[in-house]
């Protein structure tokens, strides 16, 4: 039990505000994309760091249940959205040849 | 598997409180099997309707029964998920009749085009019944990531896509976010069920657990469009094809909401001042945005996005509410009538686009009166009951809304709310000013067509908004 719950929480954060960070300053939607997948998985470091934590706490060997299955499901979730978001990029692309999000100017007051 | 488990799991009452969702599943199922075959494409719309139909007859089973809590209590079905089952049913079905003969040029992809509208139900039903952080995530996402698609349904189209894209980035945003506040609350508690919750609230007041419950309020906040989180909602529905815009007014909002107020007890007593004051803001954004516009599509959302923040008002009031279960009930009649007064005139304004072939606007309803007076008839009562007239139940829902806050003591922010209320008739009576008053433009004749069974479900959806107006008695009675 060398790494203390606090550090992986804290590298979670980080991942997280890294990926927040290029959501909002990134123009390309791949990139958006992969930004969000990045704070996706530091959700799930989260779940498993905090599963960690509740079962060092109660004294049992392993992972209390449901971090390691919220994750999982954040996974699969996770890989159906690549697929609508791409999806969508690749319509964007036919319609205007080109991925930013800055081409998105159509709809506004 | 072990037998114990199995038997729990596969139980009769499971199988009673899981009814609706299931009857949606299965219609999914059954349609993406039908795509497989050209020949069987005759039955898609029975096996549509049929779906619909059990879903329906299921919540009405435990519509009056006991609560049942299914699958070790993350699942529960209880008079209140019954009647957003139903509520959720309703708001497909208005979607789908109305968007009959809509799409041209995607013709051949409505196979594709129901099977995403019945997985989005199928994620609202299991949203409203969800008592744990994870299924209620599951359910978020079968409803939003075909959503994502059905905005960029009509992918040929500029706009569309546009729409599609805006509300996917931001909703996949919101997701995130949404799981970072799980995973922190359950670092913080231990626990991913609403019951767990409950049982050590003193955890929920750590500075962690405090932090999820912000994230998770934050994503919750975007999908029901409260302020400052209400940006993407015009541009989404103005660009979605008009039958998705449709479902998603009604329904979406619906689904978060039925999440919201079961949870909403682990809100610290001391958020209700912010949230009363983040539901005024939202209703005064949403309505001095809705002044300006002149499309009618991104009229209504703007009036959707003050709608919210009206039922939002009936949240910041539940902790104080002396009369258990008030807020609920309020925000339940509030949504049903909503859901049928934006149904009603988001349906046709589908059908005025379809036979006109362009974007309604304020200006293209001139005269609608003389040319369409059915339409224009059944669409100024939409305005009113939008607007909160009396007989209607649109004001209901608001007296309704209205009186849970001054019962919790917040009558600054109910009387607020009332004035922001009035503003709002501006633009509605706007729309029947135009329809009634003002000379049509001769070179834009909107060209009759026979519709009926669009204008059925118009004459059901106003039907259902004077009754629920005139007489809300039973509906009253029976919603707890």
């Amino acid at each position: 039990m060398s790494v203390p719950s606090e550090h992986l929480f804290v590298l979670a954060a980080v991942l997280f505000a890294i990926g927040a960070a290029g959501f909002f300053l990134r123009r390309n939607l791949i990139v958006v994309l992969m930004c969000v997948e990045l704070m996706l998985n530091a959700a799930n470091l989260s779940f498993l760091a905090a599963s960690r934590m509740h079962a060092l706490a109660a004294g049992s060997p392993g992972l209390s249940l449901e971090g390691p299955t919220f994750a999982i499901f954040v996974i699969v979730v996770a890989a159906i959205e690549a697929a609508v978001g791409l999806a969508l990029v690749i319509a964007l692309y036919r319609n205007r040849q080109t991925v930013s999000l800055d081409a998105l100017t159509d709809l506004k007051d | 598997m072990n037998p114990d488990i199995a038997q729990r799991i596969l139980s009769q009452a499971t199988l009673d409180a899981s009814g609706p969702f299931l009857a949606l599943a299965l219609g999914v199922l059954v349609l993406v099997f039908l795509e497989l075959l050209p020949a069987l494409a005759a039955l898609r719309q029975i096996v549509f309707l049929g779906s619909l139909a059990a879903a329906a007859w299921a919540a009405t089973r435990t519509l009056f029964g006991p609560e049942i809590a299914a699958f070790e209590g993350t699942y529960v079905a209880n008079s209140t998920t019954s009647w957003w089952a139903l509520l959720f049913v309703a708001s497909a079905l208005i979607a789908w009749i109305f968007g009959r003969r809509y799409y041209r040029d995607e013709a051949r992809f409505e196979g594709e085009h129901d099977i995403l509208l019945l997985t989005a139900a199928s994620g609202m039903v299991l949203m409203a019944g969800s008592r744990d952080l994870l299924v209620f995530f599951v359910g978020l996402e079968t409803l939003s990531v075909p959503l994502y698609a059905l905005s960029g349904f009509r992918r040929a189209r500029r706009e569309s896509v546009e729409a599609g894209l805006k509300y996917f980035v931001l909703g996949a945003f919101a997701a995130a976010i949404y799981l970072m506040g799980a995973a922190l609350l359950y670092a913080g508690t231990g626990t991913i069920a609403l019951a767990g919750f409950q049982e050590r609230s003193e955890l929920l007041e750590t500075p962690l657990a405090l932090t999820g419950l912000a994230l998770i309020a934050a994503s919750l906040f975007f999908k029901i469009s409260v302020f400052p989180f209400h940006l993407w909602v015009p541009d989404v529905y103005q660009g979605a094809p008009s039958p998705v815009t449709t479902f998603m007014a009604t329904g979406t909002k619906a689904a978060a909401f039925a999440f919201l107020l079961p949870l909403s007890f682990a809100l610290p007593p001391e958020s209700a001042g912010l949230v009363a004051a983040i539901a005024l803001i939202t209703m005064a954004a949403g309505n001095l945005g809705a002044l300006v516009q002149t499309d009618m599509k991104r009229l209504l959302a703007y009036s959707g996005v003050a709608h919210a923040g009206t039922m939002l008002l009936a949240l910041a009031g539940m902790h104080a509410d002396p009369e258990s279960g008030g807020a609920s009930q309020a925000v339940l009649f509030y949504m049903a009538a909503y859901t049928f007064t934006a149904g009603g005139a988001f349906g046709l304004l589908t059908m005025l686009e379809t036979q006109g072939g362009r974007p309604v606007t304020i200006d293209g309803l001139r005269g609608l009166a003389r040319q369409r007076p059915g339409v224009a008839a059944a669409l100024a009562l939409f305005m009113l009951s939008l607007g909160g007239i009396p007989a209607t139940g649109g004001f209901l829902g608001k007296y309704l809304v209205f009186s849970v806050a001054v019962r919790a003591d917040m009558i600054a922010a109910a009387v607020v709310g009332v004035l922001i209320s009035v503003v709002a008739l501006g633009y509605y009576l706007r729309i029947i000013v135009a329809m009634y008053m003002q000379p049509e433009d001769a070179t834009r004749p909107v060209p009759a067509e026979s519709r009926p069974l669009s204008s059925a479900m118009a004459l059901a959806c106003a039907a259902m908004v004077l009754v629920l107006g005139v007489l809300p008695g039973w509906f009253l009675a029976n919603v707890r």
